[in-house]
C-alpha cells in the first residue's frame, strides 16, 4: 500500500454516502450502548485498571503462561501447534483440514483467521469455506474483507443485504426486515453445520491453567461450528494469553460492555480438548494453532503496551476517522487506532506509513479502550519511526522543513500568515471554503471554514494593547 | 529451532533485552502469588447484584429485556411437568420435547420425550449445573447427559435450574470450570444479532426463546 493508495481509497470512502450511512447507524447505536453500560458499572474506572495490570502481568510471564497452557492444552486431549507467521498458522490449519480429509469447514468469525489468510488458504486448498456469523456470511456473499472486528459488515446497509441473500438465499428473505433476512441465514446455515467435517474458531481468551480457549458469541455460532464437526481447529494469537478462568472473568466484564454495550454475550464458551468418553456430543480431535505473526517481537519494542487489546472494537467506534471512512480504507486486517497501530506491525511500515498519520489525536479512542492501551503515545511512535526512517514523501518533508523554518522566525512567520489569509479568505462564503486551488484533498468532501477576519496573533495583540497596563 | 522454540526464544529475548528495559523474571511460585494479587478486592471491579439475595438478584437480571428470556418458579421437582406443559400450551406448541438425558427429566409425565435434538427441533429442555446471579446467566457442562446441542439447535429451550445451584458472581463460577468439561456453555438470554445495522432481531442461530424453570426443591 503506497501513499496514495490510502489517499485513494480514503478519497473513495469519503465520497460515498451509502457507506456513511451504514456506518453511523451501527456506530452510532454501539456508542449509546456502550455508554449506558458505562453508566451502570460505577467500578467500570476500577476495572480498567486491573484489567490494564492484569494484561501486563501475562506480557511480562509470556513464555511462562504459554508454557503452562500448552502442558494443560495437552493433557485435555488437544493438540498444540505454534506459527512462527501468518504462512506457517495458514498451512497448519489446512494441513488438518486436510489430513481430515475435509470437505466442508465451518468457520466462526476471528480476526486472527483473517489476519493469517485463513479464508483464501482453504478456497486455494479446494475446502468448501462456510462462515457462519452472520456479518461474516454477508460479506462471504459480497466477496469481501470485514470493515470491524466486532461488525465485519458494518460498511452494507440492510438494503445491500437483502440484495446479497436475495441473490443467494432460496427462497429470498423479505427485503427491509433483519428479522426475515436473519431467519433465512439460520436456516440456510443449519444445514452447513450439521454437514461440516471441521469447525474454526478463534478465541477471546486462552485460559493458561486449565487449557482452555474461551469465545464469546452472541449468535450461538461458536458453538455450532465446533461441536457437530469431527474435528475442532482454534487459532489464537499468543498474546490472548490469561493466566486463570478468574481473570477471563475480569476481562469479560470489560471487554463486552466497551463491544456491544452488553454485561456478558449470549454465549460464552471454554472448550478444552475433545468429546470425553461417553459425552453426548463433540468432535474427535482439537487442534489449536499459537500464532506469533509479530507478537513476540512487540514484547521487545515499545508497541508492547498493545499486546493488552482485547479486540473490543470501542477505538474504532470512537473514532473521528474510521466514522468518517471506515474500515477497509485502512486496508489492513484490523481498522481503527488499533489497527493503526498494529498493521505497521504486521505488514510493515513502508506498506502502512499513512495509517499513523491519518489520526486527529482527539484521544477519544485511549479514552474509551478498556485496558488503556496509550494509543496515542504508540500513534506517535509510529509517526516518530516513519520520519527517522525517512519514510515521509517528498512535498511533506520539505513542506515540514519549511514550516518549521518559517516558525523559528516569527517576522517570516507573521508575513507569511498576513499574505495567505486574505487570498483563503477570497475563496470562502458564508463563512466556509468549498473550493480552493491546492486544496482539493480537504475541499473535494468537506468544507474549510474560512479564516475569521483577522488573524489570532493581530488579534492578541491588540488585546493586549486594549487591556490594563 | 522449532517454531516452539523461536517463539518461547524471541519472547524471551523481548523480555530481557526489549527497549523497555529488562523485565524482571520470576520463578513460577512468584508468578502464582502476583496473579492472585491481581484478582484482590473483586468487589472493586465488579458490580453490584441486582438484589441483596443472589436467588432474587437472578430473577431480576432475568426479567430484563433485553436478555430475551422468560422466567417460571416451580415450587420442586414435582410440580416441573405442569410448568413445562403449561409454556407449551402457551406457545402453540405439540406436548413433544427433545429431553439432554439427565435422568432427573425421566419424570416428565405426559410429554412424549426424545433424543438427540434434531436440526429443526420445536423444543427441548436440559437441567443447567448452575445459574449465574450477576448476569441472569445459566451454564452447562457438558457430559453423556448433557448433550451441548440440545441447547443450541431448538427454537425454543427450556432449562431448569434449581435455586441453590445459584451462585453470586462469575468468580463463582470460575472456580468450577477447573473440572474442564469439553464445553463449559455460560448461556444469558436468547440467541441473537446485531449484525444488520445494528438492530438486534432474536434466534440468531441458536433457540430465539429461552424459558428458565427456576426450582425451588
Ligand atoms: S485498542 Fe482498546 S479499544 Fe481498541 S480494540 Fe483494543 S482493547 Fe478495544
Amino acid at each position: 500500500m503506497g501513499a496514495s493508495a490510502f489517499t485513494q481509497r480514503a478519497h473513495d470512502a469519503l465520497a460515498d454516502p451509502n457507506l456513511k450511512t451504514a456506518i453511523d447507524r451501527t456506530t452510532g447505536t454501539a456508542e449509546t450502548k456502550r455508554a449506558a453500560a458505562v453508566g451502570a458499572f460505577p467500578e467500570f474506572q476500577a476495572a480498567r485498571a486491573r484489567g490494564a495490570a492484569i494484561k501486563d502481568h501475562v506480557i511480562a510471564n509470556l513464555d511462562h503462561y504459554l508454557v503452562e497452557f500448552e502442558r494443560n492444552a495437552q493433557a485435555a486431549g488437544a493438540h498444540v501447534h505454534w506459527a512462527r507467521d501468518k504462512a506457517e498458522a495458514a498451512e497448519i490449519v489446512t494441513r488438518i483440514c486436510k489430513d481430515a480429509d475435509a470437505k466442508l469447514v465451518t468457520r466462526a468469525k476471528s480476526m486472527l483467521g483473517e489476519e493469517i489468510g485463513l479464508p483464501h488458504a482453504l478456497d486455494d486448498a479446494g475446502i468448501e469455506r462456510v462462515e457462519t456469523d452472520l456479518a461474516e456470511h454477508i460479506i462471504q456473499l459480497a466477496h469481501e474483507r470485514p470493515s470491524h472486528i466486532i461488525w465485519p459488515a458494518m460498511h452494507r446497509t440492510r438494503e445491500d443485504v437483502a440484495t446479497l441473500f436475495f441473490k443467494d438465499h432460496h427462497p429470498p428473505p423479505d427485503a427491509d426486515d433483519p428479522a426475515s433476512m436473519v431467519a433465512s441465514a439460520r436456516r440456510i446455515l443449519r444445514e452447513k453445520f450439521m454437514s461440516a467435517d471441521v469447525g474454526i474458531s478463534g478465541a477471546n481468551f486462552l485460559i493458561a491453567d486449565t487449557g482452555a480457549t474461551c469465545t464469546v458469541t452472541n449468535e450461538g455460532n461458536a458453538e455450532l461450528s465446533t461441536t457437530p464437526p469431527r474435528v475442532h481447529i482454534v487459532t489464537a494469537g499468543i498474546e490472548k494469553l490469561v493466566p486463570s478462568t478468574d481473570h477471563a472473568m475480569a476481562l469479560l466484564r470489560l471487554l463486552v460492555r466497551s463491544a456491544t454495550g452488553g454485561e456478558v454475550t449470549q454465549y460464552t464458551t471454554f472448550h478444552s480438548g475433545p468429546k470425553r468418553p461417553g459425552d453426548a456430543d463433540g468432535p474427535e480431535e482439537m487442534h489449536i494453532v499459537l500464532v506469533d505473526n509479530g507478537r513476540s517481537r512487540m514484547v521487545g519494542d515499545e508497541f508492547r503496551q498493545m499486546l493488552r487489546c482485547i479486540r473490543c472494537g470501542a477505538c474504532m467506534n470512537h473514532c473521528v476517522v474510521y466514522r468518517q471512512i471506515g474500515g477497509h480504507a485502512y486496508g489492513g486486517t484490523y481498522p481503527g487506532p488499533m489497527g493503526a497501530v498494529l498493521t505497521p506491525v504486521l505488514d510493515g511500515l513502508a506498506q502502512s506509513r499513512d495509517l499513523p498519520h491519518a489520526c486527529t489525536m482527539n484521544g477519544r479512542c485511549e479514552e474509551v479502550c478498556p485496558v488503556q492501551i496509550p494509543l496515542k503515545t504508540l500513534l506517535k511512535a509510529w509517526r516518530v519511526r516513519s520520519w527517522d526512517s525517512q519514510q515521509e514523501v517528498g512535498p511533506l518533508r520539505m513542506g515540514l522543513g519549511l514550516w518549521g523554518f518559517a516558525a523559528r522566525r516569527p517576522r517570516l512567520y507573521h508575513f507569511g500568515t498576513r499574505l495567505a489569509l486574505p487570498v483563503m479568505r477570497l475563496f470562502g462564503k458564508g463563512g466556509w471554503i468549498r473550493r480552493m486551488p491546492f486544496a482539493g484533498g480537504w475541499t473535494d468532501t468537506r468544507d474549510l471554514p474560512k479564516p475569521a477576519a483577522r488573524s489570532f496573533m493581530s488579534q492578541h495583540a491588540n488585546h493586549g494593547n486594549e487591556g490594563p497596563k | 529451532m522449532s517454531a516452539r522454540d523461536d517463539i518461547l526464544a524471541a519472547v524471551q529475548k523481548g523480555l530481557t533485552q526489549g527497549q523497555g528495559g529488562a523485565v524482571q523474571r520470576r520463578n513460577p511460585d512468584a508468578i502464582r502469588a502476583e496473579a492472585a494479587q491481581l484478582l484482590a478486592n473483586l468487589d472493586e471491579i465488579r458490580p453490584d447484584l441486582a438484589a441483596g439475595d443472589p436467588v432474587d438478584a437472578f430473577v431480576a437480571k432475568c426479567a430484563n429485556p433485553a436478555l430475551g428470556v422468560t422466567l417460571d418458579r416451580v415450587a420442586n421437582w414435582q410440580a416441573l411437568p405442569r410448568a413445562v406443559i403449561a409454556y407449551l400450551d402457551q406457545h402453540d406448541l405439540p406436548h413433544r420435547l427433545s429431553v439432554s438425558g439427565d435422568p432427573r427429566l425421566d419424570a416428565l409425565t405426559g410429554i412424549e420425550a426424545h433424543q438427540p435434538c434434531a436440526p429443526d427441533e420445536a423444543a427441548a429442555i436440559s437441567v443447567a449445573d448452575w445459574g449465574v446471579a450477576e448476569t441472569g446467566s445459566v451454564v452447562i457442562h457438558s457430559a453423556p447427559d448433557q448433550p451441548i446441542l440440545n441447547a443450541m439447535l431448538p427454537r425454543h429451550w427450556l432449562v431448569v435450574v434449581e435455586e441453590k445451584k445459584i451462585l453470586p458472581f462469575l468468580d463463582d463460577y470460575a472456580t468450577y470450570a477447573a473440572s474442564r468439561p469439553r464445553n463449559a456453555v455460560l448461556i444469558t438470554g436468547s440467541s441473537g444479532t446485531t449484525d444488520i445495522e445494528g438492530f438486534f432481531v432474536r434466534g440468531a442461530h441458536g433457540p430465539g426463546f429461552v424459558h428458565v424453570l427456576l426450582v425451588a426443591g
